[in-house]
């Protein structure tokens, strides 16, 4: 009975993790919005990014790219 | 002994499950040297349908775009200009847009006019059967339906090397 529950138990994180679906390419419509970047300014978050770099003399950690579709 | 044995089993059984679940969500990609996938998809432009099969014996540029894909906007004018340099009984573009609202696409196309079909795919079933991996894919199938070239996004030098593969598929004869 015990076995059962315990198998039980580590099987539910299994199916749970089957839930997480990626999102395929051709489904980024929203991601790719403006609205949906981390930095909505790309020269502001550029500029961020330099000043950063200057003053704390290490590499910056995050990025400037566009939106979320992946193919830019 | 029976412990270890059951234990063993128990733990064969997980893995055989995690190995399932996480093969279950990897797509098959259409290849060199399969057939392309046959499809059948409303037209953009509310015309007619569109489709890959009523093309048969043409070589063909399957082109997947969407208008939140800048890339995809790129290769639009590119595509349109290639398409002029051969002969439309032998050469043909056909696109599939992905958009998730047509209109976006519609919008799009106004602006920037093309003389190939693009049929409308709003919920993927298209590229999910060709198994696209990225945006823009596209691929280039010879007469006889199989695919002899799959292109990855695209960029402005892309033309030139596209159009000696066009130059020779539609010189070869066979059907």
């Amino acid at each position: 009975m015990l076995r059962l529950a315990v198998s039980l138990l580590l099987a539910l994180p299994l199916l749970a993790a089957s839930g997480c679906a990626a999102v395929k390419p051709w489904e980024r419509d929203v991601l790719a919005r403006p609205d949906m970047a981390w930095e909505p300014d790309t020269l502001e978050a550029k500029r961020n990014s330099h000043i950063r770099y200057s003053k704390e003399a290490s590499l910056p950690g995050g990025g400037a790219g566009g939106g979320g579709c992946g193919c830019n | 002994m029976m412990g270890r044995r059951f234990r063993s089993r128990r733990g064969a059984a997980a893995l055989a499950l995690a190995t399932g679940l996480l093969l279950g969500t990897q797509a098959s990609a259409a290849g060199v040297g399969q057939k392309a996938p046959e499809f059948t998809a409303p037209a953009l432009d509310g015309a007619k349908s569109v489709s890959l099969g009523a093309h048969r014996g043409k070589v063909v540029y399957l082109d997947f775009w969407a208008s939140w894909c800048p890339p995809c906007l790129t290769s639009l004018p590119q595509l349109e200009e290639l398409r002029k340099q051969f002969p439309s009984d032998q050469f043909q573009i056909l696109a599939v847009n992905v958009d998730q609202d047509p209109e976006k696409a519609r919008k799009f196309l106004e602006r920037t006019k093309v003389g190939y079909p693009s049929a409308t795919d709003p919920k993927g079933r298209i590229p999910e059967t060709f198994g696209i991996e990225t945006m823009p894919t596209s691929f280039l199938i010879d007469r006889r339906g199989v695919i002899r070239y799959v292109h990855h996004g695209f960029r402005k030098g892309d033309v030139a090397p596209l159009r000696e593969r066009i130059q020779k598929l539609v010189a070869t004869r066979d059907k």
